[in-house]
């Protein structure tokens, strides 16, 4: 895979590279590291609801239930036929992105509001089906959910929820290919189209773009990604109910985008860490935390609608980094200014 | 076959209300373009506040009045604080539809912190049953229904013959035209927004004694506007009007043959049955 080495690649390589040696100085203390592997669970949410939300301009809420989906079909196949969770994670994937194009292909020739509609639908119902004698048949459990998911094993190593560093490195390496398939499909010609359609719809169709296919392209790649990491959280947690259906959570992603700055690739995996860090600081909180979430998306999306994207690394001009680079380089800074005029 | 008219007549019942209310978030949408998701949590706003208003020792007609000036004046409150500034951008729209679902959850849980967990309840306006032609009909439902159909003849009168009814029904068909001739478009905003509100907790009051107040009670409510003025098509008051009494009905009915878990996916069944043979709607245009 060959991929140009843009600001945005390099903010995400950063990131790893810094997460990769974190654990050297934590690995005992399994509270945080527990916290660090939701956090990049919860990364790929967020990227891929930011692939669909903020690159293609479609107003979804249909992610947790892709991920919902994607967990419950890795826990019932590794369950039913004795699967490895390895395949497991990629056939949760499948069945997650397959509903996707199901729900894309009628919200295809609806507007705005009606798609979240019709999104939100699938949320709210996804629920009361899973709890259904239909759900309980193909292994859901129930109201009761599924107690007891396969952990994950590698080379015949199975992972125990007291050992989190293989956990650790393997959601490590799980997002790291689902972000760098997101940021693929961003600077790909695909991600051109998603974005000419987002902008200018009428334009696009009339260069030739098909919004139709790119749509389903678009509804079918996310809930896909979304997928199989509901697959990894399946068998990371080890237990699924319907509970995380609920509202809490739905608003927990929202607040991940709106800090990380909607359409601003990295920008929705630093709002992932970010809130997901906050929530958990906030959880001795009780009822107040989701009154101070609530707060805290009004704040934001009033008086800071670029999130922290445009904070850290603005579009136009030199973000902090670079204004830091060009202070310790300052010879480069006068061989760019040269160059440009 | 009684039994069948009974359901019928609750049907009808419930769904003047949601007309009701369908209509206000229809109103929003059409002439704001604010996709409100803080509308199930203004319906509740408006059970909790009568339920305040109660505990001052006010009789009904006073409540009724304070409850609605103060919606009134949070529904201002909310346009011109948090979404008035978002209107300069140009994803504004999109983020209209966040930062109404914060304020939702906001509002959901202040309610919680508030008041509490546990069910609230106004008392019954009108007790009693009347016999009309072998049918019991609660006196409460009749006055439910008459104040629902009441306040919509009087907003649909509004809108078409008072000038500022006009005036919203300008800006809803073309925002330049309307500002070309003078219209103040922000007012005209703020005005909407008060009033959709005020349909809302409006509607909150009057099935609070049926149905309690809770903290969270309000979703089921946006969802069921939604899915009305989704099925009337977005924007046009009359379609709402039609699709509420429409599936009020088939509520009762589902409700009645088969439980009420079953109630929202029939709603969502007929609706997406629509929405694929007519993507706008029953009445809807595109805009």
């Amino acid at each position: 895979m060959i991929m140009k080495l843009t600001k945005d690649l390099k903010v995400l390589l950063l990131i790893y590279l810094i997460l990769l040696l974190v654990p050297i100085f934590v690995h005992t203390d399994l509270y945080l590291m527990n916290i660090l592997i939701m956090c990049l669970i919860w990364s790929v949410v967020a990227a891929s609801w930011d692939l669909i939300m903020g690159f293609s301009g479609i107003f979804t809420f249909g992610q947790i239930a892709f991920f919902v989906i994607g967990a419950y079909s890795s826990a019932i196949l590794t369950q039913t036929f004795d699967l490895s969770p390895w395949l497991g994670m990629p056939f949760g994937g499948v069945v997650a992105g397959l509903t996707g194009l199901l729900v894309g292909l009628p919200c295809l020739r609806l507007k705005g509001a009606y798609v979240a509609l019709v999104t939100f639908a699938v949320h709210m119902i996804l629920a009361p089906l899973l709890k259904s004698d239909l759900g309980r048949a193909l292994g859901t459990g129930g109201s009761q959910g599924i107690l007891t998911i396969k952990p994950m094993h590698f080379w015949g190593y199975s992972f125990s929820s007291m050992e989190p560093l293989p956990w650790f490195y393997t959601a490590l390496f799980i997002s790291l290919l689902c972000l760098l398939a997101v940021y693929r499909i961003i600077h790909s010609n695909w991600g051109l189209a998603f974005t000419a359609i987002r902008d200018a719809e009428p334009f696009a169709k009339s260069l030739g773009i098909n919004g139709f296919k790119y749509k389903l392209v678009v509804f079918g790649i996310t809930s896909f990604l979304t997928g199989i990491i509901g697959g990894f959280y399946a068998h990371y947690v080890g237990v699924l109910s319907t509970r995380i259906l609920g509202l809490n959570l739905f608003l927990i992603l929202m607040v991940m985008l709106v800090i990380g700055g909607l359409g601003r690739f990295p920008g929705a995996v630093i709002g992932a860490y970010l809130a997901t860090f906050l929530s958990e600081w906030l959880r001795p909180m009780g009822n107040y935390r989701m009154l101070i979430f609530g707060g805290l998306v009004v704040l934001l999306v009033v008086y800071m609608p670029q999130g922290i994207a445009e904070i850290l690394f603005p579009q136009d001009k030199p973000g902090p980094l670079e204004r830091i680079r060009r202070r310790v380089f300052p010879k480069e800074r006068r061989a760019s200014l040269s160059n440009d005029s | 076959m009684y039994e069948l008219i009974d359901v019928i007549i609750s049907g009808v019942t419930n769904g003047s209300v949601y007309a009701m209310m369908a209509v206000g978030l229809s109103l929003v949408y059409g002439v704001t373009k604010v996709f409100n998701f803080a509308y199930g949590s203004l319906y509740t706003l408006g059970g909790y506040l009568a339920f305040t208003f109660f505990g001052c020792g006010f009789g009904y007609p006073l409540v009724i009045l304070l409850t609605l000036v103060s919606l009134y004046l949070a529904g201002l409150l909310i346009e011109r604080v948090i979404i008035r500034p978002l209107r300069r951008r140009e994803d504004w729209e999109m983020l209209a539809m966040m930062v109404t679902l914060g304020l939702a959850i906001f509002l959901d849980n202040l309610y919680q912190v508030v008041y509490g967990p546990y069910v609230k309840s106004l008392p019954i306006m009108f007790s009693g049953n009347l016999q009309l032609a072998g049918f019991m009909l609660s006196i409460q439902d009749l006055v439910i229904f008459g104040i629902a159909v009441l306040v919509m003849g009087g907003f649909m009168i509004f809108l078409n013959t008072h000038r500022l009814g006009m005036a919203i029904e300008a800006v809803a068909q073309d925002m330049t035209g309307a500002q070309i001739v003078g219209i103040p478009k922000d007012r005209v905003f703020g005005f909407t927004f008060a009033i959709s509100t005020v349909l809302a907790g409006f509607g909150g009051i009057l099935l609070a004694p049926k149905y309690f107040i809770t903290p969270f009670g309000g979703w089921d409510i946006l969802v069921k506007a939604w899915v009305i003025t989704a099925l009337g098509g977005m924007g046009s008051v009359r379609g709402s009007l039609y699709a509420a009494f429409l599936l009020g009905i088939i509520e009762a009915l589902i409700g009645w043959q088969f439980g009420l878990t079953w109630i929202l996916f029939a709603w969502f069944a007929v609706l997406l049955g629509t929405l694929i043979v007519r993507p706008q709607g029953l009445f809807g245009t595109w805009g």
